[in-house]
């Protein structure tokens, strides 16, 4: 056996060698980033983050995770509660039904806006759009991913 | 020194707030060993082959190795320094997919593109190298300077309009290669437009689709069994498909067809869910494919050539069986970068290699082993991309780092179905690995608006934009007429009274 015929071919598996150590160390960072994911207990379908609070509850700034049906009203039983002189105890609820978000009005004394514009009947929300009861407004946007860091 | 005069960045880079990447920097320090080895490798296999065969055989430039890995650290060291929390897989998997594509232009001969740039003579390696660094420059530019993507989500019509004006500009004044019109030359410099558009095309999907996704979830037309999205969006689907027929009548770009349309089914199931939007969308595409089949040469010698390259080995199908031998000579674990047969005699067998049949090469050096880490790196840039898309704070945002992954994903799947004959072949560049300017400059845009995409301390997304003809048209979304009334601070018409306890 050629001495150097064994080392390229020594070579030569080290460099394959080393592509499949690369993709292994990849995979387990992803693997990692993965059950970091699942380790995450009932995950979210969407959130809301407080854009504009003046009563100050909730707090400016912050985002509630959002279950299937999210109640929003001043009443305490509500699952987002508003503390605004202008929402009603039930104002308007949020559902969200197979593939997307849902915003509907309980007939509250002043209203429920999407982007502004008025709720009748049930009106479909898309990921960005800003919600309107009295004046907090709240802003629809994708559920949270969980991280590693 | 005081506080004051401490160095200010400019504003568009903020406060320098060094962060630690360690996942990157191991992995990175993992490409480059890699990269070395096989550099050793291609340098044993010139001694081991008797003169006369390497005739073609260019030993691996070890200026070129160290330049190439010195701009992937200094990458690496500029992302660390922004301080931005970007993605760290993404950097090292391109870098080893470019590291080999450079490894290959080294080892292929250098007379296969020849460029005259004042006093120097580039060969084929100096000039892959140099389209490198432009990329993968780009791509870090692009991952620390892109704090919002307002430039990118308003301005989607504008953004397809100059997609098109490319296009146009393309069939007019473009070059003729090969019977294709694919380059336009500006002065000194040519390009390929139709790579850029890949982009534009998702951009624009993106925007459109998180605008509209609401009523194309919601809405549906019934003909029959079969429920199909409302009438007025049907519109996009059907300009995409015509799109996609015109490139493949006017400019015999069947790749880039493929890849538009597929991406843009992908993209539309990625907002919708609904399966029935995929099959009518493959459905159309059947029956394109159809009607192309009889009315364009070129498509009808392609697919005889796929179903038959043995029909003329020695003619139209010369290409496709000459890559098949190479896969076949290949083996398992294939013949040893360097050792493969693309070189005998300073002669290629495969025409287009290092184009359009990098893989082919690859197969023959790298074996099937290699081959399937090739398409392992690809996978992992795509689960990158899904995954940067999965955390998105917004519709936008999500379906455009999708896209941008399904771009580089589905070309890879293209190309590589092509060169194994499991597909009629077509055209188009093996991202990151095969050679041409404009496609690695692409890939680097793509890879720089993801990296920026994967950072969770961007600009929240901008309010939502003023109502639009189609949701007006269709009246299921009432938003104000006016921008006016959007603007007060509390839209109801009526005073406001307090809400009391009646509900």
């Amino acid at each position: 056996m050629d001495p150097f015929l064994v080392t390229v071919w020594v070579v030569r598996l080290l460099f394959l060698g080393l592509l499949y150590l690369f993709l292994f160390r990849i995979a387990r960072a992803l693997v990692g980033d993965l059950r970091a994911a699942a380790r995450e207990p009932g995950a979210e379908l969407g959130r809301l983050v407080v854009v504009a609070s003046p009563g100050g509850e909730p707090v400016e700034g912050s985002s509630l995770p959002l279950d299937a049906i999210a109640t929003i009203g001043r009443d305490v039983n509500n699952a987002i509660v508003v503390d605004d002189q202008f929402v009603s105890a039930e104002h308007a609820i949020l559902t969200f039904r197979g593939r997307a978000w849902y915003a509907e009005d309980l007939g509250s004394t002043n209203g429920t806006f999407v982007n502004g514009a008025p709720v009748e009947g049930v009106v479909p929300l898309g990921f960005g759009d800003v919600v309107q009861v009295g004046q907090v407004k709240l802003r629809l946007e994708r559920p949270r991913p969980p991280t590693r860091r | 020194m005081t506080a004051a005069a401490a160095p200010r960045l400019p504003a568009i880079l903020g406060t320098i707030r060094p962060r630690p990447r360690g996942r990157e920097t191991r992995l990175l320090l993992l490409v480059g060993l890699t990269i070395l080895v096989g550099s050793v490798s291609l340098e044993l296999a010139g001694r081991v082959t008797d003169p006369g065969e390497s005739a073609g055989l260019s030993p691996a430039n070890p200026t070129h190795l160290a330049i190439y890995l010195g701009l992937i650290a200094l990458a690496h060291v500029a992302l660390i320094l922004s301080g931005r929390r970007v993605d760290q897989i993404l950097l090292p998997a391109t870098a080893m997919l470019g590291g080999i594509s450079l490894l290959l232009m080294e080892r292929l001969p250098q007379s296969q593109v020849v460029q005259t740039v004042g006093p120097w003579k580039l060969g084929l390696g100096d000039i892959q190298l140099a389209w490198l660094v432009l990329s993968f420059g780009l791509a870090t530019v692009l991952a620390i300077t892109v704090r919002n993507d307002r430039w990118l989500r308003l301005y989607k019509y504008t953004w397809a309009a100059a997609g098109v004006a490319l296009l146009l500009a393309t069939y007019l004044l473009g070059d003729d290669i090969n019977g294709q019109r694919l380059s336009l030359s500006l002065g000194p410099i040519s390009g390929q437009p139709a790579e850029l558009l890949k982009v534009i095309l998702v951009v624009f999907l993106a925007g459109y689709l998180s605008e509209y996704r609401p009523l194309l979830v919601e809405e549906s037309t019934k003909v029959g069994p079969i429920s199909l999205p409302p009438v007025p969006f049907l519109a996009p689907m059907a300009a995409m498909w015509a799109i996609a027929l015109g490139l493949v009548v006017v400019q015999r770009d069947l790749g880039a067809a493929l890849l538009f349309f597929t991406v843009f089914l992908f993209l539309l199931y990625a907002a919708t869910g609904r399966l029935g939007y995929v099959v009518l969308g493959v459905l159309l595409f059947l029956a394109g494919s159809w009607v192309m089949y009889h009315l364009v040469h070129t498509v009808q010698t392609r697919v005889d050539i796929w179903l038959d390259p043995f029909a003329s080995p020695t003619g139209d199908g010369y290409q496709i069986v000459q890559a098949l031998y190479a896969f076949a000579r290949g083996g398992l674990l294939g013949t040893g970068l360097g050792a493969g047969l693309p070189t005998v005699g300073g002669r290629l067998p495969i025409p287009a290699v290092h184009t359009d049949f990098p893989l082919a090469a690859l197969g023959e050096e790298l074996g099937m082993v290699g081959v399937m880490a090739i398409l392992g790196l690809f996978l992992v840039v795509v689960e990158r991309g899904l995954r940067i898309a999965a955390s998105a704070a917004d519709e936008f945002r999500a379906l455009l780092a999708a896209g941008l992954a399904l771009v580089i994903g589905t070309q890879a799947l293209i190309i590589v179905a092509g060169n194994l004959k499991l597909i009629p072949l077509t055209g188009i560049t093996l991202p990151f690995v095969s050679y041409g300017g404009s496609s690695l400059l692409v890939n680097g845009i793509i890879v720089g608006l993801l990296l920026a995409l994967s950072d969770r301390g961007v600009e929240p997304p901008p309010p939502p934009r003023q109502p639009s003809r189609f949701a007006r048209l269709t009246g299921r979304v009432t938003r104000p007429e006016t921008p006016a009334a959007a603007r007060a601070p509390l839209p109801p018409a009526a005073p406001l009274q307090p809400g009391g306890t009646e509900g």
